[in-house]
């Protein structure tokens, strides 16, 4: 909008851009390609290690079952990296302050101005605070204050987000890149679920940064809730697991923080605009939680704001109607494409007990792994039937098997 | 109109400080930049001044070009006008060059904006915690100096007078002074105003003058930069700590905790407990010396 | 590198406003609420239920700001806004 001659204001209520945000910590080269063209080749831009390899881990008590893909095609050009908020976000706001606009900081935007149905502006926590505008695009997040004041989403229910607890853990360059198998700036991706969110719906993660690793684990509010577990034991508990403590030996926490993550999907997506607004990024629900992507939703649903506004701008139209060409933008996107395929997931892991899919089958597919790679005397073809037996019996037989597997699917290709 | 100069510098916020334990350097990566809360007040109360009178305040720094950012947050609590004072050539600078450059700014300022009515500085920087800087500038302005200023009482326009309160060590001392006057500020002097909506867009739109060595044609380049500074840091280590004989105070209720802490407090009596004007600064009797004066009550006696 | 909440909530970079930015709307509703469950979710330790005094204490100077307790609270009873602007947690990694 900036760039397009538009007078703009960036508020943020932290001390400076990133102060306050955290995520998992993967970007995406192309949706950010699309807004600074050959980013990377920027010096000074803060990447921490481009993905080479990402593992899919499926814990069990103190084994994993991997799946896992490593590929130098990833490399030219990278097709995601690692990075933290506080280094990115600076770097980002200040591509928005470069083209022209006004950086507000250390100030929250309270509520929303409107004169009918009209959004004019919003009022802030600073003396003589209103700051009216022709179009206010709603950005604050999970927690969005602004989208309910407007009206455009009720609260979230403890089963439509996820809480997450991550600690950024200091390690040597050479260490990392010893036991990740890595050369210079490549680096590696770990998933994990099962035994270590205690048979909750959630996952962990384990990402290499350039001289830190970010570790995490997420789990659904509700089930947090239910178990009386605090998030942080939870954390602990995934750092003493045989596989991850491997890996993290040594490291100094340097930082541990938390944050929600909107979980709700495609059902959960609020009207994105109106008369004199636009809501994007994860204040709209806009993540994609089966491929851990938020950050380049956010960026996307961004841009596609911008840009309809500019449109808006030539038109002298903030209306609705006219507004209506950013929720357009969203629905030929890859965004709702998406989040439209996962859109039965929600209902999937709100339907079935969790503790069957985060709990007992991961431990099934782990005992039988175990079986047919021990040796013991039994025939092969024996060990296959264990195998196949411990992961029907974890379903509650085969029907349920085939069941769960038909509604997976449904679920992943609604 | 008054015109009301505020010197101010970007130092390290001190409470995320930690010491290089093997250079016994500080860390200072990683460690946000503020403005010098002590300064901050300076401003506050040249703010106050011009809210009540009127006055142009004008703020001026040295440092990197980083400062720019410390300048912008002054300009959006309500400064008018921010000059940054930047060159390598000023770089490694001690007390005596920064007030010998700050003094020469100074003038510059006024040859632009009018004669400085009075001059703020922090009582000490955060990060240097000498000072000198403000009796420096003072004297090489020969401006009458207030110096450890805890209240501005009174300030006269017309008759360009300036009532302060100066907290020192054994009391508060009430003292008048003409114009010109440099005072440098104490935290007790005011609270600082969160800058308004305007004042931020201001802020962030705002480009602060930058003047450098070529911007002062008289400037003797032997009493800049380090060159200009006589002051040599021989060495620097990280005190051992010193073992205090803490005491820990229980008890049942609130009353019974408050009474056993009073009861350890009173023991060092503190000595200068008659007569005194003290004014809000309980708490600098309790370090005076023991008198080993037994425990007496009632709390009501006591010297707060 | 087992370290105690306090330890990791030291590795955050606070500015403590001096007002609460949350708020426990009635305290009866904690009188009655018998799972007490903010006591566990909060990942900062912010809520405490004082058996003493009967009410939930509120260490605000802990809070993350992630608005699970908002979301959670049984009893809906828990009012969060932003602190301040530039108050609060300021991360130095994210």
């Amino acid at each position: 909008m900036a760039r397009a001659g538009l007078s703009v204001v960036l508020l943020e209520r932290g001390e400076f851009p990133g102060a306050k945000n955290i995520f998992g910590g993967v970007l995406y080269r192309k949706q950010l390609e699309d807004i600074v063209p050959e980013f990377w080749k920027e010096k000074g831009f803060p990447m921490e290690r481009h993905i080479v390899e990402q593992r899919i881990w499926m814990m069990g008590k103190e084994s994993v079952v991997t799946f896992g893909h490593r590929n130098e095609a990833y490399k030219q050009p990278y097709n995601c990296f690692t990075g933290l908020r506080v280094k990115f976000d600076q770097w980002f706001a200040d591509k928005a302050v470069q083209a022209g606009a006004i950086p507000v900081y250390q100030t929250v935007a309270t509520d929303v101005i409107r004169e009918g149905s009209r959004v004019v502006g919003v009022k802030t926590d600073r003396a003589d605070g209103d700051l009216y505008a022709n179009v206010v695009v709603i950005a604050d997040g999970v927690n969005s204050l602004l989208g309910k004041a407007l009206g455009i989403h009720k609260e979230w229910r403890p089963d439509e987000v996820s809480l997450a607890v991550k600690e950024v853990i200091a390690l040597p360059k050479e260490k990392i890149e010893d036991r990740f198998n890595l050369e210079g700036d490549e680096g590696v991706t770990i998933e994990f679920m099962g035994e270590t969110t205690l048979g909750m719906a959630g996952m962990g993660f384990l990402y290499t940064n350039k001289e830190t690793l970010s570790l995490g684990v997420g789990v659904m509010v509700d089930q947090l809730r239910e178990k009386k577990v605090k998030p942080y034991a939870l954390l602990e508990a995934a750092k003493q697991h045989p596989m991850i403590r491997k890996l993290i030996q040594g490291g100094e926490t340097l930082e541990y923080s938390g944050h929600l993550i909107p979980e709700g999907g495609y059902h959960s997506i609020p009207p994105l605009s109106g008369d004199g607004w636009c809501v994007v990024g994860d204040a709209a629900q806009l993540v994609n939680f089966v491929h851990r992507e938020g950050t380049n939703l956010a960026m996307t649903s961004g841009r596609f704001a911008g840009e309809a506004i500019v449109e808006a701008k030539g038109r002298g139209d903030y209306s609705r109607a006219s507004l209506q060409s950013y929720d357009r933008k969203i629905r030929s996107s890859f965004i709702e494409a998406d989040l439209k395929k996962y859109k039965g997931m929600h209902q999937l892991l709100k339907e079935q007990d969790p503790e069957l899919l985060f709990d007992k089958l991961p431990h099934a597919l782990n005992e039988a792994a175990y079986q047919l790679f021990l040796v013991d005397g039994l025939s092969k073809a024996q060990k296959q039937k264990t195998a196949i037996k411990l992961i029907k019996d974890a379903a509650g037989g085969t029907v349920n098997l085939l069941k769960l597997g038909y509604k997976g699917w449904r679920a992943m290709n609604g | 109109m008054l015109h009301l100069i505020v010197c101010i510098k970007q130092v390290p916020d001190s409470r995320e400080i930690r010491i290089d334990p093997v250079n016994n350097t500080l860390i200072r990566q990683g460690v946000p930049s503020i403005v010098n809360f002590y300064d901050l007040h300076g401003l506050e109360e040249a703010l106050r001044i011009k809210d009540e009178h009127g006055a142009r305040v004008t703020v001026v720094t040295m440092g990197p070009p980083p400062a720019e950012k410390a300048l912008k947050e002054c300009i959006s609590l309500g400064a008018d006008e921010a000059v940054l004072v930047t060159d390598r050539k000023f770089a490694g600078a001690d007390t005596l060059a920064t007030s010998y450059v700050i003094a020469k700014t100074i003038r510059k300022v006024e040859e632009v904006w009018g004669p400085a009515d009075i001059v703020f500085c922090g009582k000490q920087t955060l990060d240097g915690d000498t000072g000198q800087v403000g009796p420096g500038i003072a004297c090489r302005l020969d401006l009458e100096q207030l110096t450890y200023v805890g209240k501005v009482v009174r300030v006269d326009p017309s008759s360009r007078k300036v009532t302060v309160h100066r907290f020192l060590e054994d009391g508060i001392e009430v003292v008048e002074s003409s114009m010109p006057v440099l005072i440098t500020a104490l935290k007790e002097l005011n609270k600082v105003r969160r800058a308004p909506l305007p004042g931020m867009i201001r802020a962030a739109r705002y480009k602060p003058y930058i003047w450098t060595t070529e911007d002062f044609p008289d400037l003797d380049a032997s009493k800049i930069g380090l060159k200009g500074s006589p002051t040599i840091v021989s060495k620097t280590w990280v005190p051992e700590v010193r073992k205090i004989n803490g005491q820990a105070v229980g008890g049942e209720s609130e009353r019974e905790i408050a009474g056993a802490l009073v009861e350890q407090l009173w023991k060092p009596v503190c000595r200068k407990n008659s007569g005194g004007h003290r004014e809000g600064r309980e708490s600098a009797c309790l370090r005076e010396e023991k008198l080993n004066r037994p425990p007496i009550g009632p709390i009501t006696a006591a010297c707060w | 590198m087992s370290e105690s909440i306090s330890d990791k909530l030291f590795t955050i970079r606070y500015k403590c406003d001096d007002v609460s930015h949350l708020i426990i709307k009635e305290r009866d509703s904690c009188l009655k609420c018998a799972k007490k469950d903010c006591n566990y979710f909060c990942p900062s330790d912010v809520y405490e239920w004082d058996k003493k005094q009967k009410l939930t204490t509120v260490a605000f100077e802990n809070c993350i700001e992630c608005g699970t307790c908002r979301i959670a609270c049984p009893y809906d009873n828990i009012e969060w806004v932003y602190p301040k602007g530039g108050y609060g947690i300021t991360y130095k990694y994210g």
